[in-house]
């Protein structure tokens, strides 16, 4: 078992914490698939307006490999397939039927994943759908099923904050979970490897030989890019896949049991974060759901996935595919009266140019952007956050440049878009939305 | 209960307009805002001068803008407050100056040295040239806002009060005028504005001045507003700063014994009650502003430690070397480099500028190193310009970007490679 440290990152000072508590959620009317929040997939509907579909029915395919399936995360009518601007697919709406159909699918008994063929367990998990749920970095695109991966990494961290607890999500599912290991296994040729954070409690016996290893460190420690950063060996190591942990234990259930697996944790955080909790219920779930209870709509922000790196969703939209968490924050738009000048006990920042600096207590916080964009002055505040010892500041001008050979030397590939860089830079500067933007347009034009 | 006592902290956010004259002036100062930005905004009547009215704005209010991109939350520091608090750790250095300024003047006019008379004199003798540096700036700076259409940034708020803290308190105002505006204009608004600019703007502006006017920027006169008793200074007091003294010691002659025999002990030194450069003369004040940037994470420790690291060992490398023959300077106690003239000043307030300085964490020291050596250097074999630190940091400046550009480099090459 190893254990190193990430040198780098900043823990946010947010007020706030998730209990261990677990509620489990009344079946919702509607459920639905966003393809617009899955990365670089172009999608081809197998469905019309008003068709019946059952669980695990193909909703749509990815055109770029037509094997990689994406499935109805419920049975029932789609009610409504609505668009976005360039006709990019935003929701799959499904009205759910009272009782609903299921397709099935080829389970693997318990003890036989290892001899079944990689190949035929790769198809099983394209046909089940939840090939997606493998992604491959360095750009975090659905793994490329023709090639072995150096590496499957599995996270079992939460990464930011309000994230599910991998303990809670884990608890009574030990047993999947170590199922899911095997196939993993079985996908990369052995070489899996488990990270956790120091404070993760739950015991991982019948490892089988798959290494778990301790990740200390402030945030982003628990995210795949800085662990590879710090393991990797060779530049092959570069292509690893990452899974999430509680997307193992789909994994697992579609192939133990072979039907489409519906259950998702989610961790829920409102009113000032302070009754954050995790919440039983299915993918693909309502965000009115899984929010219950009175929210001042106006001026609150519903956040899907982390106050990071989460898009903005809605009352009225659906979880998506990939996303965990719901977090309500205030939208952050009310003015500081002689903001520059308070001593600022209670506003939080990574520097220590405000008295919140000897303020050990969690701050409330907000999505103001606390200030307005202007010229770096080269403070340096991102290279002292970056996780992967990028020098933001230098590479966001050669990128702006486009140098992009330079950009890459930088690092640039190695960018995790945590975010911090843009959280901590006093001249406002969208830094990480920068790299981010980078990067994919290399890979968008190298592929 | 016991969820009430956690609430704590939202309820000292509730409070940030503590007391109810402060709210009512807040809500005066916003609706006067409000009810004139129609006139600033586009197709207002007053729309190019936009800018100025944004500006006003943001210094009553950080604007509420909610983030629009990752991520969703943001920090509360904005540069605002990163060069309000520059500001603020110039402060000491300031208040000594004018009390200085003002000591000066009357122990050189032979007037009453009572602390209030003392200080008013200060007063009247810096303020001008603070509020000309002000104005002359920001009218720059808002002419270049207006029309290259953009805000108009925090940057002179340093600059502006810098300058006139390295300036003689002798400057006429108009020079401080044409000083400020080459400052600002060739110093910074040509290559586009503050995070742009390769050289530290006030010192270009100095260097300006320090060129083209040398007589009211060196010299023995300069350093006292003598008045009241014709413009002659009363007998006892000598108007040569100790640079000056120091360059024109005979060869011979020990020269810590003779900055002593000039009124210069290293303690007075130290504490910079002595004529000068109106904020700079002061080391144990710049000092504790040094800390304050520190502790503050503003300025880098690296550039100031490496420069008095630099200082030192140039200085005592000088000692090395001195023969019977050699000039004074070169014996002089290292130490006493540190206390003269304006390095205190430059090292801590101008050299660690972050525009002009290096971005990497060796390249600061061996900047901050560089610029002590200076120094030394054009002090001690440059009797032409007693004061060394200007251009040690403006030359360091002219390099700065050399000395990332190969530390980045270097790093670089350790890096696995991810393509």
């Amino acid at each position: 078992m190893g254990s190193f440290y990430v040198k780098k990152g900043y823990d946010l000072k947010i007020a706030g914490k998730l209990s261990q508590e677990i509620e489990v959620l009344e079946k919702p009317d509607h459920v639905a698939l966003c393809p617009e929040r899955i990365p670089f997939i172009k999608p081809r509907l197998k469905i019309r307006l008003d068709d019946t579909v059952k669980i695990g029915s193909v909703l749509f395919e990815d055109k770029r490999n037509p094997d990689v399936k994406f499935l109805s995360p419920g049975g029932g009518k789609v009610v409504e397939i609505n668009f976005g601007p360039r006709r990019v697919i935003r929701e799959i709406i499904i009205r759910l039927d009272t009782d609903e159909q299921m397709e099935t699918f080829e389970a693997i008994s318990q003890e036989l994943p290892a001899a079944i063929e990689r190949e035929a367990l790769i198809a099983n998990i394209m046909t089940g759908g939840l090939w997606p749920l493998i992604r491959e970095l360095p750009f975090r695109d659905l793994a490329r099923p023709g090639v072995m991966p150096p590496a499957i990494f599995v996270n079992l961290c939460r990464g930011e904050p309000f994230q599910p607890d991998p303990d809670v999500y884990l608890n009574d599912r030990i047993d999947l979970f170590n199922f899911g290991l095997k196939i993993l296994k079985r996908l990369a040729d052995k070489k899996v490897h488990i990270f956790r954070s120091p404070d993760f409690a739950t015991a991982l016996n019948d490892l089988n030989g798959i290494t778990a290893h301790v990740v200390h460190g402030k945030y982003p420690a628990g995210d795949p890019g800085v662990f590879l950063y710090y393991t990797r060996t060779s530049p092959a190591d570069n292509h690893a896949w990452y899974i999430q942990g509680q997307d193992v234990l789909l994994l697992a259930h579609l192939l133990k049991y072979g039907t489409y697996p519906l259950f998702r944790t989610v961790a829920v955080a409102k009113d000032s974060l302070e009754h954050g909790k995790h919440v039983q219920t299915r993918l693909g779930a309502p965000v009115a759901d899984i929010v219950q209870g009175h929210v001042r709509e106006k001026g609150t922000r519903f956040i899907a996935g982390g106050v990071f790196r989460g898009y903005t969703t809605s009352r009225t939209s659906y979880l998506g595919l990939y996303e965990t968490s719901v977090t309500l924050l205030p939208e952050g738009d009310k003015q500081a009266f002689l903001g520059f000048a308070r001593p600022g006990f209670c506003k939080p920042s990574y520097s220590r140019t405000f008295l919140s600096a000897f303020n050990t207590a969690g701050l409330n916080m907000d999505c103001g952007l606390h200030g307005e964009a202007r010229a770096c002055v080269n403070c340096g505040y991102c290279s002292n956050v970056c996780p992967v010892d990028i020098l933001p500041q230098f590479t966001l001008k050669s990128i702006m440049a486009e140098e992009v050979e330079e950009s890459l030397a930088h690092g640039l590939l190695d960018c995790v878009e945590c975010g911090l860089c843009t959280y901590v830079c006093p001249s406002k500067i969208e830094i990480c939305d920068v790299l981010a933007a980078a990067k994919k347009a290399y890979y968008l034009e190298s592929a | 209960m016991s969820l009430q006592r956690q609430r704590k902290p939202i309820i000292w956010n509730r409070h940030d307009g503590r007391g109810s004259g402060l709210k009512k002036l807040m809500k005066l100062i916003k609706n006067f805002f409000k009810r004139h930005h129609h006139l600033f905004a586009k197709g207002g009547r007053f729309e190019k001068l936009g800018p100025v009215f944004e500006a006003t704005e943001t210094f009553f209010f950080i604007p509420g803008i909610p983030t629009v991109k990752d991520s969703h939350v943001r920090d509360s520091l904005d540069l605002k407050r990163f060069m309000s608090m520059v500001v603020l750790a110039l402060m000491p250095p300031l208040i000594f100056g004018i009390y200085n300024a003002g000591y000066q003047s009357s122990l050189a006019s032979g007037l009453p040295l009572g602390f209030g008379a003392v200080f008013l004199k200060g007063l009247a003798i810096v303020l001008p040239i603070i509020f000309v540096s002000y104005a002359v700036g920001f009218f720059w700076e808002i002419l270049f806002a207006v029309i290259r259409r953009h805000p108009i940034s925090e940057g002179l708020l340093v600059t502006g009060l810098l300058f006139p803290l390295i300036l003689p308190p002798t400057i006429p105002l108009w020079q401080v005028a044409v000083g400020i505006s080459f400052g600002v204009v060739i110093g910074k608004e040509i290559f586009g504005g503050t995070g742009r600019n390769i050289l530290n703007p006030a010192l270009t502006a100095r260097a300006f001045l320090f060129f083209a006017y040398p007589a009211r920027m060196s010299g023995d006169t300069v350093w006292v507003v003598v008045g009241g008793t014709g413009g002659k200074l009363v007998d006892a007091v000598s108007g040569a700063t100790p640079l000056a003294i120091a360059n024109i010691s005979e060869f011979h002659e020990k020269i810590d014994i003779l900055l002593t025999k000039g009124g210069y002990s290293f303690t007075k030194l130290f504490v910079g009650n002595y004529p000068g450069s109106i904020g700079a003369t002061s080391a144990l004040l710049c000092l504790i502003g040094a800390a304050l940037l520190i502790l503050l994470g503003i300025a880098s420790y690296r550039i100031i430690f490496g420069g008095v690291l630099g200082v030192l060992c140039t200085g005592f490398f000088l000692n090395l070397i001195v023969t019977e023959t050699s000039m004074a300077w070169l014996s002089l106690n290292p130490f006493y480099h540190l206390v003269m003239g304006g390095f205190a000043f430059g090292i801590i307030y101008m050299a660690t500028d972050p525009v002009s300085a290096p971005g990497m964490n060796r390249s600061k020291w061996i900047y901050g190193f560089c610029i002590g050596a200076l120094t030394v250097l054009i002090r001690v074999f440059n009797a032409a310009y007693a004061e060394g630190i200007m251009l040690a940091i403006l030359f360091m400046n002219l390099l700065s970007p050399l000395l990332d550009h190969f530390e980045i480099k270097l790093r670089l090459k350790k890096r696995m490679e991810n393509a």
